[in-house]
């Protein structure tokens, strides 16, 4: 594959991108819920998606891995490259795409089995099934989710006892399992307290040496202090895409501005 | 002054009141209910109790000979209860898989706007009533089974098993596609976001949490199965003999529901042969009891995976028990065919049945073990849509046939006149308006402490030890076959209290029969409503009848009347609670009072069928008509339930 095909992007970012929109529009039965979206991701830097309810941030996050193939009547259009390819193409397996891309939640959603089940899930569907290597695998994502020492000597109780910070933890762990490149969080923590919340953003600040994040937030302060890319979405369109320091300081629309600093209808 | 300082907390006295009051409203629908259920178990007791005092347990148990007119009669019903295990063993050995196949297929599979025909196909499938099926399975299916394995006679336990299997279907796939479809979003997605194929997530995430659903919908089929009646009696055979050898599937063999469905209407009040079939009726209902319990004992086990504090989790028992079935079920597979390769060598088809089945399976087992991930879910899926397609063409040759053959006997006449020559010739029209009565009594003798009790058990009852027994009494109640009822409607109501064999005694049996069901299933759906809802309606001030009433029972609505519409469909085809309770063969006309008895469509159907020679013609007619008012009932009901959803979802 042409993997180091680059294209221009709105971002005058200096690294390389991983994913790269062309022109996406979405439709969810008659509603145009995404309209000419272009823009493109880093690697290797936390992109934030702002904009208030209802403007696409969701769909637009579940575009990136093809998450939006599970609703009935979802149309797209466009393109959306992954590493040079477009995932959309029809030769392209969502599996494998899923599985480079991984996804957080809202809502934290361990599945009703113990914390480790829950980490091996995604590496045991994938093929792993000695024990020791799937040890390994568990302990090292808990680690990286820096939740290894609280749950250490519970492994095999129900995940569903975790407080909601360590189930959304637990959540990141299961997406780290297997080795995505791309982790794509939607409101990662809009239903933790500031404690759970402080945790998982310094998990994200310490992620990004070794994935690229992309996150949905409606917290203003939290783009502001972790991410370096912005995207303002407004009525399912981007309004504006850039560096976050220059969203922040220097936005160069008046929706942006009004919305940052709170002045919205 | 200081008087008029109020406390602004305090409620209005009238608000209290009407809260009190419907409390004790609901829980005296409840008591009813309750009482009910424990009087109907006690009273089967006193009346088999004779018959274990005076001929003993074991030797009833152990006894090999059921011949009640022999000098002297021996009741030992080894060989009933044999009969029944068999029957209800070959049944479940093609319905689990085929349903649970075609639930995966339903809820996760099939496109979505195709999936409410499918389940309307499904709940039609349960709408037959089961004297139908009994005609279609003595009129066509015993003679395709004769001709197929050229066997002297297709009445056998083969033919008992297929068509129970059949009647099994419905439940299990309906209730087994409810929990599959009730498995939150968010665990598909958390697995589908990882890249798990669907299949990978349907059989590690979406099976394993459904699996109480699914566990309970095997049972209940299993109940459905060793309960029924007529279609059993109508093609077994009848004979109280053990299978020749025991894995004969060509034998005759008799059930208990089929000898208490054959004796009971012709045995005299006090006999020791009363007895007798009480002590059977009794050994039934613990039969069904022990299936019941050890199911609502795995549920317990499995939900307590649920609880947060569990300390294990949720997958402990599959993980140790899948295996161990799968063993068993090669090991089963394997023996049938040793079995056949060697003792049977002779009946060629039956053997050619049985290795195709087990090479198909383990070729299916092998593809999907060797291959990728992605051709794996290409060969379970068509398997499964596979499973589904034979469901359909069940369905599909039944209903051709009575519907084909039916059309010719429907005229004006026939709808409107009484039977004349013993049902030949003539109409049906007061079989098609006891069954009318029956009915509509039924329903309103059951729905008012059936709802009642469900919605206190669900919202008011504290979980309690009591609550538990009450909740074990109804459901085992409710697995309780219909001929129990039809036992305990004659020796109570047609006897004891002197009723007589009337509309009223019938009426009353059905009512008894659906109202176990009724309070279930509006306790589960009440249930389902989440807890945020009720927590979100009572941080608005709101009282607790209130958000019962507002947030609670809207959404649970339509699982109430789905509840209820199974039970109207259920006691509009029953035949085995009527029988000696509320109908007579040759009434000419309608009853005056509820104290006459009745004619009935089931059971002139089942009288044409197996005791008049010559009325095919009629007797077609007659179940295209019993077809035509279940469905009638099911298609008004399933409006009604659809508009519901529409105004609830506003
Ligand atoms: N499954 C769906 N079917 C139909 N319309 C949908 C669906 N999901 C979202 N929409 C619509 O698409 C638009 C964008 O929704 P989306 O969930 O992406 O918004 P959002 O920016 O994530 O909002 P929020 O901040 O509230 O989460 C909304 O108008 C929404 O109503
Ligand atoms: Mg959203």
């Amino acid at each position: 594959m042409n993997k180091d095909i680059t294209r221009d992007g709105k971002a005058n970012g200096s690294s390389q991108s991983v994913i790269t929109t062309q022109d996406v529009n979405l439709w969810y039965g008659a509603t145009h819920a995404l309209l000419d979206i272009t823009m493109e991701i880093k690697t290797n830097n936390v992109t934030a998606l702002i904009g208030p309810s209802g403007c696409g941030k969701s769909t637009l996050i579940r575009v990136f891995d093809r998450m939006n193939d599970i609703i009935d009547g979802c149309r797209i259009e466009g393109k959306v490259y992954f590493r040079g390819k477009n995932i959309y193409d029809p030769d392209v397996d969502v599996i494998e795409i899923r599985k480079r891309i991984g996804m957080i939640f809202q809502k934290p959603n361990p599945f009703p089995m113990s914390v480790y089940d829950n980490v091996a899930y995604g590496p045991k569907v994938h093929g792993i099934t000695a024990r020791s290597h799937l040890d390994e695998i568990v302990e090292k994502s808990l680690r990286l989710a820096a939740l290894w020492n609280e749950v250490e000597d519970r492994l095999d109780q129900s995940a569903i006892g975790l407080s909601g910070g360590q189930q959304q933890r637990l959540c990141i762990a299961r997406a780290l399992a297997v080795e995505p490149e791309v982790i794509l969080m939607d409101e990662p923590t809009s239903a933790l307290d500031p404690i759970a919340t402080a945790k998982i953003e310094d998990l994200i600040t310490d992620l990004r040496k070794q994935y690229t994040v992309v996150i949905v937030t409606h917290n203003m302060q939290q783009a502001a202090r972790i991410s370096d890319f912005t995207g303002f979405m407004y009525l399912g369109k981007l309004i504006e895409f850039g560096r976050t320091v220059q969203i922040f300081e220097r936005p160069g629309q008046e929706l942006t501005e009004n919305y940052i600093t709170g002045r919205f209808g | 002054m200081a008087a008029e300082i109020k406390n602004p907390f305090q409620g209005t006295g009238g608000r209290r009141i009407v809260e009190r009051g419907i409390e004790r409203s609901l829980l005296i629908s409840g008591t009813v209910a309750v009482i009910v259920v424990f009087f109907i178990i006690l009273y089967l007791f006193r009346d088999a109790y004779p018959a274990f005092r005076n001929i003993g347990l074991g030797k009833i148990l152990t006894g090999m000979k059921w011949n009640p007119a022999g000098e002297p009669p021996s009741y030992g019903a080894y060989p009933l209860i044999v009969g029944t295990v068999l029957v209800t063993l070959g049944a479940m050995a093609f319905s689990i898989p085929l349903g649970i196949g075609s639930a995966i297929f339903i809820s996760e599979i099939s496109p979505s706007r195709l999936k409410t025909g499918f389940k309307f196909l499904t709940e039609l499938l349960s709408g037959i009533p089961s004297v139908v099926y009994g005609f279609f399975g003595l009129v066509i299916m015993t003679n395709w089974l004769r001709i197929a394995f050229d066997q002297p006679t297709g009445e056998s336990w083969l033919a008992g098993s297929i068509l129970l299997g059949i009647m099994a279907l419905p439940t299990i796939i309906s209730v087994s596609e409810d929990a599959i479809s009730s498995v939150p979003t968010d665990y598909k997605e958390a697995s589908l976001a990882v890249g798990a194929t669907r299949w990978q997530t349907i059989r590690r995430v979406v099976v394993p949490s459904a699996l109480s659903g699914i566990t309970a919908a095997i049972i209940l089929g299993m109940g459905r199965a060793i309960g029924e009646t007529m279609a059993v009696m109508m093609v077994t055979g009848n004979a109280a003999i053990l299978p020749e050898p025991i894995m004969n599937v060509f034998s005759p063999i008799r059930t208990i529901t089929g000898t208490l469905g054959i004796e009971m209407g012709e045995v005299a009040a006090g006999s020791s042969h009363y007895h007798a079939l009480f002590a059977l009726a009794v050994i039934l209902f613990i039969i069904v009891l022990l299936v019941n319990s050890s199911a609502l004992f795995i549920l317990m086990k499995l939900s307590e995976r649920f609880r947060p504090s569990g300390k294990k989790s949720l997958f402990q028992i599959p993980k140790i028990v899948a295996p161990l079935l799968k063993k068993v079920l090669w090991g089963a597979v394997a023996l049938l065919v040793v079995y056949y390769a060697y003792v049977r060598g002779g009946t060629r088809g039956g053997l050619e049945a049985v290795v195709l089945l087990a090479f198909s399976l383990a070729l299916l087992t092998f593809l999907a073990r060797k291959s990728s991930p992605r051709q794996g879910q290409k060969i379970v899926f068509s398997a499964i849509s596979g499973s589904m397609a034979v469901v359909m063409v069940l369905l599909g040759v039944i209903l051709y046939y009575i519907v084909v053959k039916g059309i010719p006997a429907i005229s004006w006449d026939f709808l409107t006149q009484p039977p004349r020559d013993l049902g030949r010739a003539g109409g049906i029209f007061p079989a098609i308006m006891g069954t009318l009565y029956l009915i509509g009594g039924a329903m309103l003798i059951a729905i008012p402490p059936g709802v009642g009790a469900g919605i206190y058990l669900s919202e008011y009852a504290r979980e309690g030890k009591i609550t538990r027994l009450i909740r074990a009494g109804i459901d085992n109640l409710n697995g309780t076959p219909s001929i129990v009822f039809g036992l305990f409607g004659f020796a109570f109501l047609v006897l004891y209290l002197d009723l007589g064999i009337s509309l009223l005694a019938g009426m009353i049996t059905l009512g008894f029969m659906v109202l176990p069901t009724i309070v279930r299933t509006t306790e589960e759906a009440v249930k389902s409503v989440p807890q945020s809802m009720r927590e979100a309606s009572l941080a608005v001030g709101a009282t607790k009848w209130q958000t019962i009433r507002r947030v609670v029972v809207p959404p649970a609505a339509p699982g109430v009347i789905t509840g209820v519409i199974l039970s109207v469909g259920r006691a509009a085809g029953e035949t085995a609670p009527i029988i000696f309770t509320a109908v007579v063969f040759s009434q000419r006309f309608l009853p005056h009072s509820p104290m006459e008895p009745v004619m009935a469509l089931p059971y002139h159907l089942f009288v044409l069928t197996t005791s008049v020679p010559d009325s095919l013609h009629n007797a077609y007619g007659t179940a295209l008509v019993l077809l035509i008012v279940v469905l009638m009932i099911y298609a008004a009901a399933t409006v009604i339930r659809l508009r519901y959803r529409r105004t609830v979802r506003r």
